[in-house]
């Protein structure tokens, strides 16, 4: 047979843009696959020269669905640069907004992007397998998704400003405090929130028992694991030490100052891709190869610390007997926990007494030139590292976006998804949409913040061996 | 009630057309008539209007052939693969199947080949005023 690469392009129901490479060798067995990611940003180049000051506002034009992450990770380094400490009102605001939007976009991911999958199977036609026809066929199942997105999307427009793009955040804490009729008003739609991210759940795990094949096949492989961690070893996502745990459970290295980062975390780079592989240093690359993001996190916390995330994750657990889940198609169970800890963690903290003060901010000036910003994102863990002059000017600027994290790891699902379900010569719809779901378990955002020129229709294309195009299929 | 959604990125030149004329317009107090200003369409909008029997999309859309022309593409370039933001077809789809709301709505573009600089301020501030004086003048006829 002749050797062919089977090409998906872009990759459909992820934020940003990305193609799939699938190589077919003359055997006729799927030989390789690959995750291309085919736009460039170039953030870090362009920040220099830039006033400190400008660094949130810039950074979080990397994306238009979690720019909070970087909002908050970029005024963490600031806090270093300028040597200040944020009033505990400051910390909680930057909490709760960060939780608002882990919510809205672990919302998005279930119900828009996946759930599409989980209602209709990943071999409906492809007619179906969309949120118009979940529209039709689960009204109000949609309607949840609406209301649990508008409740993240408004909390972070009440506290920080805007819902996308948000200004409140700022280096030293947060530029306003909360209203009390703010509070009061999210408060009140706690209990539907959580009522509904439990459905949501309970309809994941329901139907959990018709995907075993992807359960075992999409991404199910050992890696290490990375998450920021607190001394209680609680599920966090704002501040603590980096952990990086092996797939057995055991604790490679934990307690990392997030500032020492390069000596644990290398970045490499592939010719085939945009997106940096990270991976963790010891072990060397590509052996390094780590996943972050939900499913590392609560593989990592011992608890959630709040109640019924806690019994979600008690259950969670028990799918491994307690050792770290590596199925990577659970990634979406880890989401929907989760979202269950978010709602129940903003009750808690807009319940503390000292969230509702009116010292929100601490000020100084360039103290120091060199900060490190690291938060859990929606997607995992996120670093901006900056340089700057003793004006405040940027002289370096070195991101590790959260999905980077999982480069390496998205590149071996892909594999080991095409090897499992594609045959070349019987290539159905079903199983390129095995292959794009693979990349959808790690959500991954390649996104730029606003509107993309053209069509994001889904082309595969069957090559030989000298790049010739055999074969075209039009998949929407 | 008539709701007018601009929607557009003020960091992406002529991309801004729709919250640009959300701007001119606030400055007019229409009647009976809320203004919408937004970065993208997100699912969660439509419940900002479930009580309107009226929805007018103002958007830029890109065209290399007739920029400044304001017209409605009839062409949508729209899809089924959603990632993070939706188009007015899918925000219409939703009020109707899952709110049983079935607003009149219309779509205003500005046509536009530059979504990284304003190529031409004057002709593009002439599109601002004239789609928002013409949707002043049409709310005044109108009894919502």
């Amino acid at each position: 047979m002749q050797k062919k690469t089977i090409v998906i392009d872009p990759v459909t129901r992820i934020e940003g843009h990305a193609k799939i490479t699938i190589d077919i060798s003359e055997e006729g067995v799927v030989e390789d696959a690959k995750i291309h990611v085919t736009q460039y940003r170039g953030f870090e180049k362009f920040c220099e020269g830039r006033p400190y000051t400008e660094m949130p506002a810039l950074t979080a034009r990397t994306c238009g669905i979690c720019p909070v992450s970087h909002v908050v990770s970029a005024t963490k380094a600031i806090d270093e640069i300028l040597g200040v400490t944020p009033p505990k009102a400051g910390v909680n605001i930057r909490k709760i907004v960060n939780l608002a939007q882990m919510l809205q976009s672990h919302t998005l991911n279930f119900y828009h992007l996946s759930s599409p999958d989980f209602i209709y199977g990943f071999d409906a036609p492809k007619e179906d397998r969309n949120i118009f026809k979940m529209m039709q066929t689960h009204p109000q199942m949609a309607r949840d998704g609406i209301n649990l997105r508008a409740f993240g999307q408004k909390i972070i427009e009440d506290l920080a400003g805007k819902r996308i793009h948000p200004t409140g955040i700022i280096p030293g804490g947060a530029s306003h405090k909360i209203e009390e009729s703010t509070k009061e008003a999210i408060l009140e739609q706690v209990p539907a929130m959580l009522k509904i991210a439990h459905s949501a759940l309970e309809f994941f795990r329901d139907n959990l028992h018709k995907f075993q094949e992807e359960i075992d096949y999409l991404g199910a492989f050992p890696s290490l694991f990375m998450a920021i961690t607190n001394d209680e070893g609680t599920l966090e996502h704002y501040d603590g030490k980096l952990c990086f745990m092996d797939s057995e459970g055991n604790i490679l290295k934990d307690k990392i100052e997030p500032r020492d980062y390069k000596e644990f975390i290398g970045e490499a780079v592939e010719d085939f891709s945009y997106l940096k592989s990270p991976y963790y240093k010891p072990l060397g690359y590509p052996q390094g190869m780590y996943r972050v993001g939900a499913l590392a996190r609560v593989n990592i916390a011992k608890t959630c610390g709040t109640p019924l995330a806690d019994k979600e994750l008690i259950k969670f657990k028990a799918l491994n007997d307690g050792k770290p889940v590596l199925n990577t198609f659970y990634y979406h169970y880890a989401r929907l926990i989760e979202m269950i800890y978010a709602i129940e963690k903003i009750e808690e903290l807009l319940k503390c007494d000292e969230t509702m003060s009116d010292n929100v901010r601490s000020t100084s000036t360039v103290s120091y030139e060199r900060g490190v910003g690291c938060s859990e994102a929606p997607r995992g863990t996120l670093f901006h590292e900056y340089h700057v002059t003793k004006d405040g000017i940027i002289t370096g600027v070195n991101l590790i976006i959260a999905t980077g994290n999982n480069n390496l790891a998205m590149n071996a699902g892909v594999k080991q998804v095409a090897q499992r379900f594609v045959d070349p010569k019987n290539i159905t719809d079903g199983a390129l949409n095995r292959v794009e779901a693979v990349i959808r378990c790690f959500d991954p955002c390649l996104s730029c913040s606003t509107h993309a020129l053209g069509i994001v229709s889904s082309k595969v294309e069957i090559r030989d061996h000298n790049k010739k195009i055999i074969k075209v299929f039009e998949r929407s | 009630m008539r709701v007018i959604i601009g929607y557009g990125n003020e960091l992406r030149g002529e991309d801004a057309f729709g919250v640009d004329t959300i701007k001119k317009l606030q400055k007019l107090s229409l009647k009976n008539t809320k203004l919408l200003s937004l970065h993208q369409l997100t699912p969660e909008i439509v419940l900002q209007l479930l009580d309107a029997n009226e929805i007018i999309f103002i958007d830029a859309s890109y065209d290399e052939k007739n920029h400044y022309a304001l017209a409605c593409p009839l062409t949508e370039q729209d899809n089924l693969n959603l990632s993070h933001h939706i188009s007015p077809k899918t925000i219409i789809y939703m009020l109707n199947n899952l709110y049983k709301n079935m607003p009149k709505f219309l779509i205003y573009s500005m046509m536009s080949r530059s979504f990284d600089t304003i190529e031409d301020t004057l002709r593009y501030q002439e599109c601002v005023d004239a789609v928002a004086l013409y949707l002043s003048l049409e709310g005044q006829k109108i009894d919502f």
